[in-house]
This record gives C-alpha cells, sequence and structure tokens, in this order.
C-alpha cells in the first residue's frame, strides 16, 4: 500500500508509554512535494510522530515509513535522505556557527570545500552573515533557531522533519521561516512540520489537526474550513476557529 | 565504522573542549594540583614527633639507642636525665612518647643473652605513648624498634633485606604512577558524562543519531579524544614528577602512555554508561562523587590495600583504579611489561570491554526512548 510517490507514511503508528498512547493509531501520507503541517496544542503527540518517522522512536504498533523505508529498521538506508530538526534548538552551544555546520557537513560525508560552500550559502539564506565565528550559546533565540535549520538543511535532503520550527519566535521571524520553507519547497523539498501556532496551518499544502494523540482532521486548509463551515454552520475563516469547531465535534464523529 | 565520521566526532569533541578555557585549565592544572598537593601531603614522612628519651641507665648501650632514635627523621628528641612520671610529662610537656631507659637495663641486657632466654630478667624500657593518633604511635613503635634491632653485635635479631624493584623508592615514586590514573579516569569520566548528557537535554544526540553516524562511531570518536587528553595529562604529570619531585622511572614511559590510553577508553565507557542514568546534568553532577570517592579511598593510591579494613577490601577489588594502579606501578616502578602484572593489566582489560559494551546498549536506549 505503499505508494512510490509517498515520502512520509504513518499506518495506524501507535507509540505508547505506559498507559499513556503519545500517539494512537495515526494514519497520514505526505507526498513528494508538499508542505505538510501538524497542527495541535503541546502534548497532542506531534513529537513523538515526528520521531517515530525518523526513526528515533519504535512505534508500538502499527507502522513508519520515510521514503519508503521501515522506520526505524530500515533507517539506515535513508539516513542521508532527511534532514531532521528537533523541537529543542539542538546545536552545540559551545560551538561557534560555522564550527556546528562542519560538524553536521562531516558526519553525512560532505567534503571541507561543500561544507564551506554550503555554509555559505545557508548563512546568507538564514540572514547569519558575518557570524560564522560567533558561538552559539551567544546567539539570539531567532538566530539559534536559523542556525538549527540550516543544520538540517546543510546536507541537501530531499525530505525535512521539522519539530516546531517556528516556537518562540516572532512574527516577523516566523514570516520569513515559512518564506524559507515555500523557497526549499519550490526547489522540491518535502515538508513535514509540526507547530501549535494555528495560523501557521493556513500556509501549508495539507494540515493534519491532532489533538490527545489522534488525527481528527487531514486535508487542505480550505477543505478543513468548508468541513468545519458545515458543521458550524458560519463562515470559518480562521485556523483557530476551525481549529475548535473539528475538537468539539471530534467524539460525535468518532476515531478517524 | 568510517574514519571520516569518527574523525569528526573526535574533531568536535576536542573543539568543546578547546572552547571551554575553564575546564581546558581545569584538565591541565588537575595533574599538577594532584600530584603537589596529594604528593607532599600524603607523602606518607611522618616528621617532628617530639618524644622525651629518659636515660636513667647512662651506658655506651643506652646512648647508641639514643643516636639511632636521634638518626630518624621523624622524631624530635629531647634526653632526660631522670623523670618522676613519664605520664605527667606527656600531658603537660606536650611530648607524644616517653622513653625510660630505667638503671640497670644495659647489665640485664647483656646477662639476658649471656644467660639464655630462659633463665634470665629481660632488659625492660618503659615507652609512655600518646595512642590518638594511631598512625603516629605506630611510627614511634616501629623507629623504637629499628633503633633496638641497630644496636650491632649482640643484638637480638639481625635481619639481612633484599630490596627489590624500589630501591631507594619514595612514597611520591609510587604515587605518580597512580596519580595519572586517578587524573586520566576523572577527567575522562567526569567530561564524557557531561558532554553525552548535554547532548541529550540539547537535542543534538537526537540530530546525531538518525545521522549516518554509527553507535560505534559515536563511542570510538569520544576513546580517541580522550585518549588524546589521557596523553597530554600523563605527560603533565610525568613532567612535574621528574621537575618538582625527581621522581624514579624504572620503567618504559611508552607501555606507561599504552596503559594510561586503555584506561582512559574504559573510563570513556563509564561516562558514557552513567550518562543513562541521568536526564539533566545537575544530576550527572551527583555522580562525580561516586567515581571520585572508592578511588581516592580504596585504589591504593594513598595507602596500600593491605591498610584498608578486610570488611571494604571486596570494595577495592570492584574500583578500577585499583587495577591501574598495580599496572602503572609495575610499568613506572618496577620496570615490568604490562603482561607482567597479569592482574592489573586484565583488571584494567575488563574494565575497558565492560564499560564499552554496556556504554553501547545504553546509548541505544537513551537514543531510541528518550523524554
Amino acid at each position: 500500500m505503499t505508494s512510490r510517490d509517498s515520502v512520509f507514511e504513518a499506518l495506524d503508528a501507535t507509540k505508547r508509554f505506559g498507559a499513556l498512547a503519545a500517539v494512537d493509531g495515526i494514519t497520514l501520507r505526505v507526498g513528494t512535494g508538499e508542505i505538510y503541517g501538524l497542527v495541535g496544542p503541546s502534548g497532542a503527540g506531534k513529537t513523538t510522530l515526528i520521531r517515530m518517522l525518523s526513526g528515533l522512536t519504535r512505534p508500538t504498533s502499527g507502522r513508519a515509513e520515510l521514503l519508503g523505508a521501515v522506520m526505524p529498521s530500515a533507517r539506515r538506508t535513508v539516513e542521508d535522505r532527511f534532514g531532521y530538526m528537533p523541537q529543542e534548538r539542538a546545536v552545540y552551544r559551545d560551538l561557534s556557527i560555522g564550527e556546528n555546520l562542519l560538524f553536521f557537513g562531516q558526519i553525512y560525508g560532505m567534503t571541507r570545500a561543500r561544507i564551506r560552500e554550503r555554509t555559505r550559502e545557508l548563512l546568507s539564506l538564514m540572514k547569519l552573515e558575518g557570524h560564522l565565528r560567533q558561538r552559539a550559546d551567544r546567539l539570539s533565540g531567532g538566530e539559534k533557531q536559523r542556525l538549527s535549520l540550516a543544520c538540517a538543511l546543510l546536507h541537501e535532503p530531499e525530505a525535512l522533519l521539522l519539530d516546531e520550527p517556528t516556537i518562540g519566535l516572532d512574527p516577523a521571524l516566523r514570516r520569513e521561516f515559512w518564506d524559507h520553507f515555500h523557497v526549499l519547497n519550490r526547489m522540491g523539498r518535502t515538508i513535514l512540520l509540526s507547530t501549535h501556532y494555528l495560523n501557521e496551518a493556513a500556509w501549508c499544502d495539507r494540515v493534519g489537526l491532532i489533538q490527545r494523540g489522534r488525527l481528527i482532521a487531514d486535508g487542505t486548509p480550505d477543505a478543513l474550513r468548508a468541513r468545519a463551515s458545515r458543521i458550524s454552520g458560519r463562515d470559518e475563516t480562521e485556523m483557530e476557529d476551525v481549529f475548535l469547531v473539528l475538537t468539539k465535534a471530534q467524539p460525535t464523529e468518532g476515531r478517524r | 565504522m568510517r574514519t571520516h565520521r569518527v574523525r569528526a566526532v573526535t574533531e568536535r569533541v576536542l573543539r568543546q573542549i578547546w572552547h571551554d578555557k575553564r575546564v581546558l585549565t581545569f584538565m591541565m592544572i588537575l595533574p599538577a594540583i594532584a600530584m603537589v598537593l596529594f604528593g607532599y601531603s600524603f607523602s606518607g614522612e611522618i616528621s617532628d614527633v617530639r618524644i622525651a628519651f629518659v636515660d636513667e641507665d647512662g651506658t655506651d648501650l643506652t646512648a647508641s639507642i639514643l643516636d639511632n632514635l636521634q638518626a630518624d627523621d621523624a622524631f624530635d628528641i629531647t634526653p632526660l636525665a631522670t623523670t618522676e612520671d613519664p605520664e605527667q610529662l606527656l600531658l603537660s610537656e606536650g611530648y607524644t612518647a616517653v622513653i625510660r631507659i630505667p638503671d640497670k637495663f644495659t647489665s640485664l641486657y647483656y646477662a639476658h643473652f649471656a644467660m639464655g632466654v630462659a633463665t634470665s630478667a629481660q632488659g625492660t624500657i618503659d615507652l609512655t605513648l600518646d595512642e590518638s593518633d594511631p598512625q603516629i604511635a605506630s611510627t614511634v613503635r616501629m623507629g623504637l624498634a629499628d633503633a633496638l634491632m641497630d644496636l650491632g653485635e649482640g643484638g637480638p635479631v639481625d635481619i639481612e633485606t633484599r630490596e627489590l624493584y624500589g630501591v631507594e623508592i619514595r612514597f611520591i615514586d609510587s604515587f605518580a604512577p597512580a596519580i595519572m590514573g586517578f587524573v586520566v579516569m576523572l577527567i575522562s569520566t567526569v567530561l564524557t558524562l557531561l558532554s553525552v548528557v548535554r547532548e541529550k537535554v540539547d537535542g543534538t544526540f537526537a540530530r546525531v543519531w538518525v545521522s549516518p553516524v554509527r553507535r560505534a562511531e559515536f563511542i570510538v570518536g569520544y576513546v580517541v579524544a580522550f585518549g588524546l587528553i589521557a596523553l597530554a595529562q600523563s605527560l603533565i604529570v610525568l613532567t612535574i614528577g621528574k621537575a618538582v619531585f625527581d621522581i624514579v622511572i624504572n620503567g618504559s614511559i611508552a607501555w606507561a602512555f599504552a596503559c594510561t590510553i586503555l584506561f582512559a577508553v574504559g573510563s570513556v565507557g563509564l561516562g558514557t554508561l552513567l550518562s543513562s542514568l541521568a536526564q539533566t546534568e545537575s544530576q550527572a553532577i551527583v555522580f562525580f562523587p561516586l567515581v571520585l570517592l572508592p578511588s581516592v579511598l580504596l585504589s591504593g593510591m594513598m595507602w596500600p590495600i593491605q591498610a584498608i579494613p578486610r570488611l571494604l577490601r571486596p570494595l577495592s577489588y570492584l574500583v578500577p583504579l585499583t587495577y591501574s594502579n598495580r599496572l602503572m606501578r609495575a610499568v613506572m616502578v618496577k620496570g615490568l611489561a604490562p603482561w607482567e602484572e597479569p592482574v592489573g593489566l586484565a583488571g584494567v582489560v575488563v574494565f575497558v570491554i565492560l564499560t564499552i559494551a554496556v556504554a553501547s546498549v545504553v546509548l541505544r536506549q537513551s537514543a531510541g526512548e528518550a523524554e
């Protein structure tokens, strides 16, 4: 049932921590060239789902696939084809921007010359020029986040798993990040990202609404708006209202 | 295993340490401090113990006992002609011991040897001793025994000593090999522990985990980094040992370095496996005394294992530094090859294999099911 086009795929993926089901039977598929947004409140299970897709966490049941490889068992076959940005601004605080990028380039087997070239490109894209020698712990939150994104993009992966890439950024910077995402997307990158800023859902090609470990709605922003409008009988345009309507309607709609 | 990824990890760990000037300074100064501080204060040499020597007999024999005692650096001897009450001397004058040789001691002494043990009363020396510090007290006892032993002809026993390995070896000479292992273990374990915990906290570990880096490459990367650091630290210990304390090194320095590096590998393993027990850096700090205290107290670094109470001694054999000490002393003081000290070598090798194996298992767990 794996289609050749699917970059990220979850099939009834479930992750339990003791009695708690952090992810509870989620099925979704993200095709090549899409920007897919996992939207939902903190603790809804977005991070766990992303970790399953990245191979960091083994599903308790069901399966998670990335570029056709079952994760985590076949992760070695696709390890250099995707980029992962964890929720923590996962960079080495005691290394400079240049050294962080050098390390992440080296472990992906890039040559020093290529790393230098990519570093130049990314620093200009992320507006971090001139900060090459600055230590990560002296960067502002936004700069650190841009460095973290740069680390995920360095080896030019075709698929990107970004966990809350815009968390804690001011609205202007968030817009900038989204501009990057759209640029990357136009270059053919497939992006699956999570966010708890509901308005960002409108900027995705497709959106999955997650609540308490379950995918309660999945579709284009317009389709979700239309569905919410049908339920509420009003014209729902704000993603926040869409989310509220669909959340409320969820128990009667049942699972999936 | 790909060398470029191992090198990337090594280079990164070294860079991180290089940037943290405080850690760097500490790492380089610790061997110096440990040598100087422990070396001086634990040199085991007791000196200036005040002893009153009350000679009521006043013969050539008693004079040579006095000479022998005065020749001992440990003692500060005050000769007295007579005393009413040795205890009073000890209490009011601040002597640690009062040695009283009663009248007729010499004649009884010679009669005893002339007539045979069973038939004669023996010469007796009164020793009044402050026992509040057992180590000083035993120094006094041994010093007095030595002084009596060394009376030449007619003495009770003649001990012929053949000194092996440590001819003219002082405490500091056998201390330097121990301190090399100690410093290397402390730094490698603690810094690996902190570094891996920090990777988990910051999320860089997850990033490395999804990258092509294998567990083995990650561990070997750390091992190479701390192996190099261990080498630098050993050099510092040896340089200070040679320059300041003029330590005697009978063995091969190359073997000493090889053993230190081997021990560093185990310490990196220990740090990695401890990292799985800590979720935050402050939790990791709890483990420092756990590594430090047994190593200092039970490894035979400061005092011999034989001086450790029997009840605790089995614990000594669980402390990795115990084996490193044996091995390093064999190599540096006795001038043996590592395999000529099989117990020490085996202990260190088992330490390396166990910690690296467990570290490799726990690393998978902390990557897979973190948070």
